[in-house]
């Protein structure tokens, strides 16, 4: 009983610890890649302790903590506030399947006076996961990053401004684009794994040694950009670009709302770069640190638990760098490359990897070790044509100028 | 103005070739730069422990200076050519006729806004007598609108704050008011000088 | 007809018309670059600026041949035949010559100088000069002398064109100025103990091409780019000078004659080229005020029709405002002071308003200054001593509805024996003991006396004053309403010689100060602004006298008395 409740306290506040520190690795990448320094100010209060900036979230939080509470007048009040409450709520739930490490060994019990031998017996080693065992991962989390499209649209809508409604509009549009790809990336690895459970996924690459990157590149690019739609990141960060939109659909959001809503966006992307390691980048696993749950010793523990966080904060990073490598999509083009271009590669990887995964069930007898070699070479053809493909196929430009054939009407220029 | 405007003159965006429609290698490169933007040194200082450096203070462009001549008179002759090419109308001159003997006209007031200034730099290049000058003095704050208001007297308490360390950009070449009394260019002969000859 | 050649171009002239190599190319719309030459003073050719080649087209065979020399364009007359060439590359060498020989001694001091920007020797030297200067004289300090009272000469900036010479010799008749020394040390100067000091002195800043001669009263006060340029009439005398009023942000700098070959030529006088400081005056009227129980309250502008109309009419007066004088609200006996600085529209909306109230309401003609006498200069230009620019136009207009012209003696005879209900009476009037730019007292007694006493008569009306200054009726009034000056109003003039003419406003009106033309315009309840081109249409349609004035009226203004039998 007590054991969920720990790992609850330990993911709840890693999680939103994590966020606020995300929020100053972001600060300090737009800054460094711009050439300046970053927040490297807060320290310790009241001391001229700096600690490079560290203090920057903290003194972030109590900004928007102590921040009046601002509803403004032209709001459906009870929207206004369920909107930021539902979309983080999705946000966090999402983590009770993920596994943010491997399994802790079973004479973790001996820390709560509990027989380590007999307890391990009938429970095994202790996941590193809320909700272990369930078989419906994947779909889980799946169905509830979806709700986030609620939480955005219902702010939007509450607002009752124009712009928090064109970001909410926009958002919801872009999400419900994005799934597919996402989807049919996400179906192909489950087609690979015969598993939805996200630990089974992470075992069966740990097992095998081989990532799903490896055998399903085309399917890893899919999602990567898929993902990076979903958590609304840039180059397709429409629903809230500043430019256009002021902020999206928080634009009438103050003090803790908008903190929900900005901590909900940067739980999305650690969702985001989680459900990248642990399917295609093999999770905890890396060459050394293989091996049955039930034979982990503690160092092994630690070891892939520090593993699988360092692969996610790479992945991240990588979020953030993109975000100052590209610009930012116009909206045509989003879903020009949702349907046009995501969806098709999402649905070449599936067959693609329908197609081996039956050749290798047939031909392994036969071939013996080089079943995964041509598999591996095969996969890596059909990626980089099907690449080719789209690349050849594919106005990346699209035209939005007026189509003089078809629009006749002649606008007011009084207007 | 309408999309379909005959004065709109459309330009066709270039053509992709196979390898930039792959889109990848493009990515790479951007990566690259942000990367390489990424860790290579910064410009910016943290200023109020460190003090950013001026490399040439001869092209920086901080607060005014009213120049002041061999005498220790204000140097501006009063031609309003400044004013003239200020874009944000910030300078304010009244031009009489001066006291002394050897001079015409001279300004009994000069006032610049600071706050309205941009610090284009114009002014100290439409002055014909090298009188205005923008210094290398960055921190320039003031409690109220009024202090940011610089008179004359300010203006030239800022030359003689900063003749020291910057000469007068004009030093190397001989006044244009009075060619019987030679200026000491040596005095001032390593600083280097925007070319006016 | 006689035919010329300009440039290839064939320009043709009348055959009594007399023009010099300048004016006709200038009709083909080239120019020749000039110093001395100017059209109202006789010619030197001197400067050698308007060197052209010339010759003869052979009226039979059309051979054109040429003079060997350059011949300056100003002296050599054109008649049928005569080619001028002022392009080709022997003018053009000629010209830049001319311009570094000017320029040797120069002391290009044009940062200090008040000419710089409107100087020929620096458009002409952009234009027709040498980039570079090859003698190796530096920049230096003019020197400088007073030649009067208002003119300083800046000795080395002058390139001895002698038009200011001239000026004083054929124009004003004075002959003050002249040239001492010889050759390269040639200097404008005054005889010892005799100054510069006639009426018509300032004008010789004007000509001057250069910076030599400096106005005192506009020396370094703006540099003339700031300035903005609008054409107006001179309200100093009857004269009607057409003048140019130059100001920058609603300041007046300077007034300048333009040209009009009808009234003042190329001239005007000190008194109106200095007589605009009242304008900027501090004592001008600037609040319009009701008396209410003897006390002044503030009027708003928005709500002076209504208290004017409660005036004039005797109806709707709340107890706050004044009463009635006359028990009897529908015989109610009004007049109008019409003032002759009032313009013709100004004057034709005030009689029409005041009409609206009592058909037979009086129209005076106001009181018209005199000073002196009026002086004529040798070329024609006259000072007038009625001090007043409008005073024939308002006679025209008051003749044309009433069929006489009541004058302001007069009126207050007629309001001594009988007094009026109410009576409107506009101003404008310079300030009595006002300074005229020459330093003379011009306020005759007359003035003085009403600036502290009250005409009789006048007491016990209802008295609405619109002045500009300060004086004893304004303080008696039960309606103050300030006036604007003459640069702030638009309308037309019609001067001693019957000539109107029509000019806009050149500033605004300081604040709280609305135009007569304004409040007229509002008061009879017209749409939109005041436009006084629409009025004096209405005026031209209504009156015969002033039918010539229909149409647009040109810069230089029209004849009222063309076509008709006087």
């Amino acid at each position: 009983m007590l054991e969920p409740l720990i790992k609850i306290a330990v993911l709840l506040g890693g999680l939103m610890t994590a966020a606020a520190y995300f929020v100053l690795l972001e600060r300090w990448i737009a800054a460094w890649v711009q050439d300046r320094l970053g927040p490297n100010r807060v320290g310790v209060p009241l001391t001229r302790i700096r600690l490079f900036g560290l203090g920057q979230p903290m003194a972030d939080g109590g900004k928007f903590i102590l921040k009046e509470e601002f509803m403004p007048a032209h709001v459906d009040k009870r929207l206004f506030l369920l909107a930021p409450i539902s979309i983080l709520a999705a946000a966090l739930a999402v983590f009770a399947v993920i596994p943010f490490g491997s399994v802790l060994p079973a004479s973790v019990y001996t820390l709560f006076g509990q027989d380590a031998a007999t307890v391990a017996s009938t429970e095994g080693p202790v996941p590193l996961v809320v909700a272990p065992g369930v078989d419906v991962g994947l779909l889980y989390v799946f169905a509830l990053s979806s709700i986030a499209v609620y939480g955005v649209i219902v702010g939007g809508w509450a607002s009752n401004n124009k712009y928090s409604f064109l970001g909410g509009l926009r958002s919801s549009a872009q999400l419900i684009s994005y799934e597919l790809p996402l989807g049919l990336a996400i179906l192909s690895v489950v087609l690979a794994s015969g598993s939805m459970n996200l630990d089974e996924i992470v075992h069966r690459q740990a097992d095998s040694g081989v990532w799903f990157i490896f055998t399903q590149p085309l399917g890893f690019v899919v999602f990567v950009i898929a993902a990076f739609a979903e958590a609304a990141r840039l180059p397709f960060d429409l629903p809230e670009c500043e430019q256009e939109l002021i902020g999206g659909y928080h634009t009438e959001y103050t003090g803790m709302k908008l903190l929900l809503f900005l901590v909900a966006e940067f739980l999305h992307m650690i969702t985001a770069a989680f459900l990248i390691v642990l399917l295609f980048l093999g999770g905890w696993h890396i060459w050394g640190l293989a091996g049955p749950d039930e034979q982990v010793t503690w160092v092994g523990a630690v070891g892939r638990l520090i593993v699988l966080h360092l692969k996610v904060t790479g992945v991240i990073v990588f979020f953030m760098v993109v975000r100052w490598s590209w610009p930012r999509f116009r909206f045509d083009q989003l879903m020009a490359l949702a349907w046009k271009v995501m969806l098709p590669l999402g649905m070449i990887n599936l067959v693609a990897v329908a197609i081996f995964e039956e050749l290798s069930l047939a031909l392994q007898s036969q071939l013996g070790g080089w079943t995964l070699a041509i598999s591996l070479l095969g996969s890596w053809l059909v990626c980089l044509g099907a690449w080719f493909g789209v690349a050849y196929a594919t106005p990346m430009i699209g035209d939005n100028r007026v189509r003089k054939d078809i629009h006749t009407y002649e606008v007011d220029p009084q207007i | 103005m309408q999309a379909t405007d005959p004065d709109i003159q459309w330009v066709e965006p270039p053509k992709l070739g196979l390898g930039e429609r792959m889109y990848l290698p493009l990515f790479l490169q951007g990566l690259t730069t942000t990367t390489k933007h990424l860790v290579s040194a910064k410009v910016t200082v943290s200023y109020p422990d460190q003090e950013p450096e001026i490399d040439n203070p001869l092209i920086y462009r901080g607060v005014h200076r009213l120049n002041r001549d061999e005498q220790g008179r204000v140097k501006c002759v009063a031609c309003f050519l400044c004013a003239t090419a200020c874009p944000a109308h910030c300078i304010d001159i009244l031009g009489v006729e001066s006291p002394w003997e050897d001079r015409e006209k001279y300004p009994e007031s000069f006032t610049i806004d600071e706050l309205r200034c941009i610090f284009c730099g114009m002014c100290e290049q439409a002055c014909p007598v090298d009188a205005i000058e923008l210094t290398s003095l960055y921190n320039l704050t003031g409690r109220s609108r009024e202090e940011m208001i610089f008179d004359k007297e300010k203006l030239l308490s800022v030359y003689d704050a900063t003749k020291d360390k910057e000469p007068m950009k004009s030093a190397q070449l001989p006044p244009v008011t009075t060619p019987s009394t030679a200026t000491p260019s040596t005095a001032t002969s390593t600083s280097p000088t925007e070319g006016g000859a | 007809m006689a035919i010329v050649l300009i440039d290839g171009q064939e320009i043709e002239i009348g055959d009594d018309e007399r023009l010099n190599g300048i004016q006709v190319a200038a009709r083909a719309g080239v120019e020749v670059p000039h110093y001395c030459w100017h059209p109202g003073l006789s010619v030197v050719a001197s400067c050698r600026m308007c060197l052209v080649e010339t010759g003869k087209r052979d009226a039979d065979s059309g051979e054109i041949s040429m003079l060997p020399k350059l011949v300056p364009g100003c002296q050599t007359p054109a008649r049928d035949g005569t080619v001028f060439v002022t392009d080709s590359e022997k003018v053009r060498q000629a010209r830049a010559m001319v311009e570094e020989d000017l320029l040797i001694r120069h002391p290009v001091d044009c940062p200090i100088c008040d000419k710089a920007g409107e100087c020929h020797l620096q458009d002409y030297h952009f234009e027709h000069g040498r980039p570079e200067r090859r003698a190796d004289i530096k920049p230096f300090h003019s020197r400088r002398r007073e030649l009067g009272e208002t003119v300083t000469l800046f000795v080395d900036r002058c390139v001895m064109c002698t038009r200011c010479v001239r000026f004083t010799r054929e124009v004003s008749g004075d002959a003050e100025l002249m040239v001492v020394h010889r050759g390269a040390h040639e200097e404008i100067d005054v005889f010892p103990g005799f100054p510069l000091e006639n009426k018509l002195s300032g004008n010789v800043v004007d000509l001057c091409p250069v910076g030599a001669l400096g106005d005192l009263d506009f020396l370094y006060s703006q540099r003339v780019w700031f300035m903005k340029q609008h054409a107006s009439v001179c309200a100093g005398c009857s004269t009607g000078c057409s003048i140019q009023v130059e100001e920058n942000q609603d300041r007046i700098h300077r007034l300048k004659p333009r040209e009009n070959p009808h009234v003042n030529q190329w001239w005007m006088c000190d008194e109106g080229r200095y007589g605009w400081k009242y304008v900027h005056d501090n004592a001008r009227c600037l609040a319009p005020q009701q008396k209410t129980e003897g006390a002044w309250q503030p009027l708003d502008w928005s709500d002076a029709p209504a208290v004017l109309h409660a005036a004039l009419s005797g109806e709707n007066c709340s107890p706050e405002n004044s009463p009635p004088k006359n028990s009897n609200p529908k015989k109610r006996r009004l007049a109008a002071v019409l003032s002759p600085f009032l313009t013709v529209e100004e004057a034709y909306l005030l009689a029409t308003y005041i009409r609206q109230y009592d058909e037979n309401a009086v129209l005076a003609l106001g009181r018209i200054p005199q000073a002196g006498a009026d002086e004529s200069f040798p070329n024609g230009f006259t000072i007038r001593a009625e001090k007043c620019p409008n005073r024939r136009g308002v006679e025209m207009l008051l003749s044309a509805l009433t069929g006489d012209v009541l004058s302001w003696e007069s009126f207050l005879e007629q309001a001594a024996e009988t007094p009026f209900d109410a009576v409107w009476i506009t101003g404008g009037y310079p300030p009595v003991n006002g300074n005229d730019g020459a330093g003379e007292d011009v306020a005759s007694e007359e003035e003085k006396s009403l600036a502290t006493e009250l005409p009789a008569g006048l007491a016990s009306s209802t008295l609405i004053v619109q002045d500009l200054f300060d004086s004893a009726l304004w303080r008696q009034a039960d309606i103050q309403l300030p006036s604007a000056a003459f640069v702030e109003r638009s309308g037309s003039f019609v001067n001693a010689g019957n000539r109107l003419q029509s000019f806009e406003w050149a500033i605004r009106p300081p604040a709280g100060v609305m135009t007569e033309g304004q409040l007229y315009w509002r008061l009879l309840d017209r749409d939109g602004l005041y436009n006084a081109r629409r009025v004096l249409e209405d005026v031209a349609r209504e009156h015969i006298a002033f039918a010539a004035a229909s149409g647009e009226i040109p810069a230089t203004g029209r004849d009222l008395l063309l076509n008709q039998l006087v």
